[in-house]
């Protein structure tokens, strides 16, 4: 017999058998799509900001000018420098106050740019388009995460001579943040305000910027290229990547977990699959052994037999894999803080061949076992599993008082020990990242409000409100400030208030700053998330942060001296609290930080509302009292929540993604089941097994290994959950209170551990149902 | 003795009823059973035989209510049956209707006392009942003793009888056995068919599937013959 002969009839086998080989083929297609993304997101967390960099042209530098102060050649010069590789600008760009829907919005730096392309900062459109209009606006994603605009919104320009406005008409990510927003190069003119200088930008890339050190001499070339003064301001990328990175850094944690979830039950559902599928041919083997096929030839046959679906499998889900990639890579880029990510040309070749290769592997030692075996005990072995098995568990199950159908199907998994512990596996795995993806909602909520304080600071008053302060550059002077504190006092809405100073201080030993805030009025109902010790409840106590202690070497209940810059105060440290950061940090009273209490200082008021105060009413009420000439304004909190909820949707997508694999891995190993059983299955039928019995008896086939992949489930979620939150934080710089990662309380534990019943039920009821349609005479008939 | 005929149309209260029963399975081709009409008195044996493919083993499925014929009427026990639906055709299965097949069809992961009991607890029997009515079969079959064992261990001829036993728990209204001999050595086969006469004398009503003659002809009251799906003759047993 040619070799052509064992290929031909595994394809006759493989069309007797068309639902294991959709089966095959389908489990290969969701496999290699899961791990193609998997891949992709290892890729996209591997250092996003120096991929993104790359393709995106960023800025090594981006140099602000004063245009009025050099001619345009001398501008035009600083492009040729010795050391500049690429250069784009001059872009004019201009300052200016934004109000949202009638509320102050803040200050956003809009650059001219007639593209977004060019060789220095690419600015990748995320949704709708370029300005090609006056009027028009692209937002920078940084800058619309901080307010969670979108295209469509129109937007008011304060403080200009004639009311201006501008339509959002596109979202774009500079990678190197070079602005907040991009109009038409002649908008800017319209956007001046009155009496400020020209401003300009110039970017840059350079032969050598690694190091701040380099930066420092390309920004000192460019500055001794123009004349005195007109260099006004600069922005390194090191900046940015600091930014981005911390971003970046925060989501890996997760995504890897995830990835690496997929990527296991990827490979053990394969081998699971692949293994089945060819004991489950055994019966034809020993026929066709019978016929004369030598053991090479049975060994080829059976390769090819589940190697055709698999092939057709691996390629239709590295093509799934790509489009899934599209909204889940968008998704990762916007939390990384780049411009776009893709599936690295590896992962589209690795994912295939790796899960072909499995699947040949898997195949192999049923395959060369089915060779080895004589005719009839290939036969004999395709039949039915190996005798014995299981048998005591039937014995126990008849004697339980359950319903007869239920402890037949409860006693079915043990006959075949590996098959049950493969799909409890895929069960577990599938369930733990479920209950994980929850509970990691959970803890990101709480961190979420936690940072943002949105809850229990739902209003901010902030220094950009319609009217000027003092004089240029001035900060608001003490009248105005005071104007402010009457303002909410006189609200009837106000169930807290306190003005907020920052500032840097000292202390002694510690090299660098370290940064203070300090709270007029009691502070707190501020809602601090406090990881050890307390928050503050007395004059000589102070919270600080994790980097404080990291920075420092001391602990909670230590004493240490802080140098306001006026005095000298020690202080006990009664708390560490939540606040991520790489800067140490150190929160107190005015009276505990004294110096720190000036109007210089003064960054805000954080006002916390009666019970049925509306946020909005209380803004209105609140701004009128101000009135039109006030520098402060009242603002809903709105800074923080755009992270987090990308990464909630992404972690919603991901477990999606993990769940309908393991769904998958169940149905296939039910499938096989009711493959070898269908005998079996005729029978019972026979003999009165109603079609619900039959369904009742197949669901609970998966119930016992779903038991204890829910029991196994549970608690590993909790520790991938609290590993993960932990990881994450460490990278964010900060320790986390415990009710972060105290998101299981044993009643939701439990619930949630229903899920890898619920996973277990949806992938057996497909099976399950044919299995109680199939008509008795064909179920007898089918062996 | 009264020999009905050929064409059997069967009588009012026959316990079994077909009524120009025809089957075609799918994929075309000439059909397995062609208006087939006859009946079955309670209490009577009656043998269908005929050659390979002649439809007998069709026409044993369509009366157990295994298989819907494609047009024609199916009545057993004074139900029709081919109108049922299969939650309720697997109720009447359970409560009227006892199988023996050829190669036992018993379960290999269940105790021989766990086989005979299933029906009766898929029909919802109490618990005490069943266990009883299944003693009494074993020890009538002379199993008493394995009732512990498992089938793969066990004799052809022990294994059939633990599948008449498994098919009496419920006390079906008819008895269906298709090929109960033919697994089976000679001496071992007679001692089935014995069984089976006793349990006809004992009233039970009777439908073998045979292609013995000699069993035919020893054990049944009547012996319908089918030849391409159609009735082609009957004849009289030794019971008459």
């Amino acid at each position: 017999m040619s070799w052509y002969g064992p290929v031909r009839t595994a394809t006759g086998g493989l069309m007797r058998h068309k639902v294991q080989a959709v089966v095959i083929g389908m489990v290969l297609l969701v496999s290699t799509a899961s791990a193609t993304l998997g891949l992709a997101l290892l890729a996209a967390g591997n250092a996003p900001f120096t991929h993104a960099f790359a393709a995106q042209h960023g800025a090594d530098l981006a140099v602000t000018v004063n245009p009025a102060r050099a001619t345009a050649t001398q501008l035009a010069g600083v492009r040729d420098l010795r050391g500049v590789t690429a250069a784009a600008g001059p872009f004019a760009e201009a300052t200016v106050q934004v109000q949202y829907q009638g509320q102050p919005w803040g200050q956003f730096t809009m650059a001219g740019r007639a593209s977004a392309g060019g060789p220095v900062d690419d600015a990748v459109l995320s949704s709708g388009h370029w300005p090609d209009a006056p009027g028009q606006v692209v937002l920078d994603e940084a800058s619309q995460d901080f307010g969670g605009l979108q295209v469509g919104n129109r937007l008011t320009i304060t403080g200009l001579p004639r009311a201006t406005s501008l339509t959002v008409v596109g979202i774009a990510n500079s990678v190197t943040d070079t602005a907040d927003g991009w109009v038409v190069p002649g908008e800017i003119a319209a956007l001046q305000g009155p009496g400020t200088p020209p401003s300009a930008q110039l970017l840059y890339r350079f032969t050598s910027a690694g190091t701040s050190a380099q930066l420092g001499a390309d920004l000192a070339e460019v500055t001794g290229a123009l004349p005195a003064g007109t260099v006004t301001g600069h922005y390194p990328w090191l900046s940015a990547e600091s930014q981005n990175t911390s971003n970046g850094a925060i989501m890996e944690p997760f995504v890897v977990a995830f990835a690496l979830i997929g990527l296991v039950m990827a490979v053990l559902i394969v081998a699971n699959v692949v293994s089945g599928a060819v004991v489950a041919g055994y019966y034809r083997i020993g026929v066709l052994k019978s016929i004369g096929l030598t053991p090479a030839q049975v060994v080829v046959a059976y390769l090819s037999r589940v190697g055709l679906p698999a092939l057709a499998g691996c390629v239709a889900g590295v093509v799934a894999g790509n489009v899934l990639a599209i909204p889940v890579l968008s998704k990762s880029a916007e939390a990384y803080g780049v411009g776009h990510q893709g599936v690295p040309w590896w992962a589209s070749v690795l994912a295939p061949a790796g899960l072909l290769a499995l699947t040949v592997l898997a195949a192999f030692g049923p395959a060369l076992r089915a060779g080895r075996l004589s005719a009839t005990q290939a036969i004999a072995a395709g039949r039915a599993p190996a005798a014995g098995r299981g048998y005591a568990v039937h014995r126990l199950a008849a004697r339980l008082r359950l319903p007869r159908p239920i402890g037949l199907g409860l006693a079915a998994p043990f006959a075949r020990p590996a098959r049950t512990a493969v799909s409890l596996a895929a069960i577990a795995f599938g369930a733990t990242a479920l209950i994980f993806a929850f509970g990691l909602r959970s803890s990101l909520d709480q961190a979420s409000a936690a940072q943002s304080q949105s809850a229990t600071v739902p209003v901010e008053i902030q220094p950009n409100g319609p009217g000027t302060a003092a004089g240029p550059g001035q900060w608001p002077d003490a009248a105005q400030d005071a104007a402010v504190t009457a303002a909410l006092r006189a609200q009837p809405g106000t169930a807290h208030q306190t003005t907020v100073y920052e500032d840097g201080v000292k202390l002694p030993g510690l090299p660098g700053s370290v940064n203070a805030w300090a709270f007029g009025g009691s502070a707190s109902w501020l809602g601090y998330g406090v990881i050890a010790g307390h928050w503050s409840d007395a004059t000589g106590q102070v919270d600080v942060n994790t980097s404080f202690l990291t920075a420092s070497g001391l602990s909670v209940g230590d004493t240490a001296t802080v140098d306001t810059g006026t005095a000298q105060v020690t202080v006990h440290i009664a708390g560490e609290v939540f606040y991520p950061d790489s800067t140490p940090t150190v929160f107190g009273s005015t009276q505990t930080l004294p110096g720190l209490a000036t109007p210089g200082n003064l960054q805000q008021w954080d006002v916390a509302l009666r019970p049925g105060t509306t946020t909005a009413g209380y803004v209105q009420a609140v701004n009128h009292a101000l009135g039109g000439s006030s520098p402060w304004a009242a603002t809903t909190q709105k800074d923080g929540g755009q992270f987090y909820s990308i990464a909630i949707g992404l972690i919603g997508t991901l477990s999606l993604m993990v769940g309908i694999a393991a769904g998958l891995g169940v149905l296939n190993t039910v499938l096989m089941t009711t493959r070898d059983r269908v005998h079996d299955l005729g029978i019972y039928k026979a003999l009165g097994m109603r079609p619900g019995q039959v369904l009742t008896m197949v669901v609970c086939w998966i119930a016992v290994p779903a038991v204890i992949a829910g029991a196994i489930a549970a608690p590993a979620a909790v520790a991938l959950n609290t590993a993960t939150v932990r990881a994450m934080a460490a990278t964010a710089h900060t320790g986390v209170p415990a009710s972060f990662t105290q998101v299981f309380p044993p009643s939701r534990l439990a619930l949630l551990a229903l899920a890898a019943l619920v996973l277990a039920a949806a992938g057996a009821l497909a099976p399950a149902i044919w299995a109680a349609r199939a008509r008795p005479v064909v179920a007898l008939r089918t062996e | 003795m009264i020999e009905r005929s050929v064409i059997d149309h069967g009588a009012p209260g026959d316990v079994i009823q077909l009524d120009g029963v025809t089957k075609t399975y799918q994929g075309g081709g000439p059909p397995a059973l062609a208006d087939v009409s006859m009946g079955v008195a309670a209490g009577e044996v009656v043998a269908v035989m005929g050659p390979s493919g002649s439809g007998k083993s069709t026409l044993l499925n369509l009366i157990a209510g295994l298989d819907r014929p494609t047009s024609g009427a199916v009545t057993v026990a004074g139900r029709r049956i081919d109108t049922l639906s299969e939650s309720a055709l697997a109720r009447f299965r359970a409560r009227h209707v006892g199988i023996i097949f050829q190669f036992f069809n018993l379960l290999d992961d269940l105790t021989v006392e766990d086989n005979v009991l299933l029906p009766a607890q898929l029909a919802g029997a109490s618990r005490r009942q069943a266990r009883s009515r299944a003693g009494e079969l074993l020890a009538r079959m002379g199993l008493e003793s394995f009732r512990d064992k498992y089938p793969a261990r066990m004799s052809g001829g022990q294994r059939q009888r633990v599948a008449i036993a498994r098919a009496l728990v419920n006390s079906p209204a008819v008895l269906l056995a298709d090929e109960p001999t033919g697994a089976l050595d000679t001496a071992t086969g007679q001692e089935i068919g014995a069984l089976l006469r006793e349990l006809n004398e004992g009233g039970q009503t009777l439908v073998l599937v045979t292609h013995d003659p000699g069993l035919a002809e020893r054990y049944a009251a009547r012996t319908v013959r089918l030849v391409d799906g159609r009735l082609a003759g009957a004849g009289v047993g030794a019971l008459r």
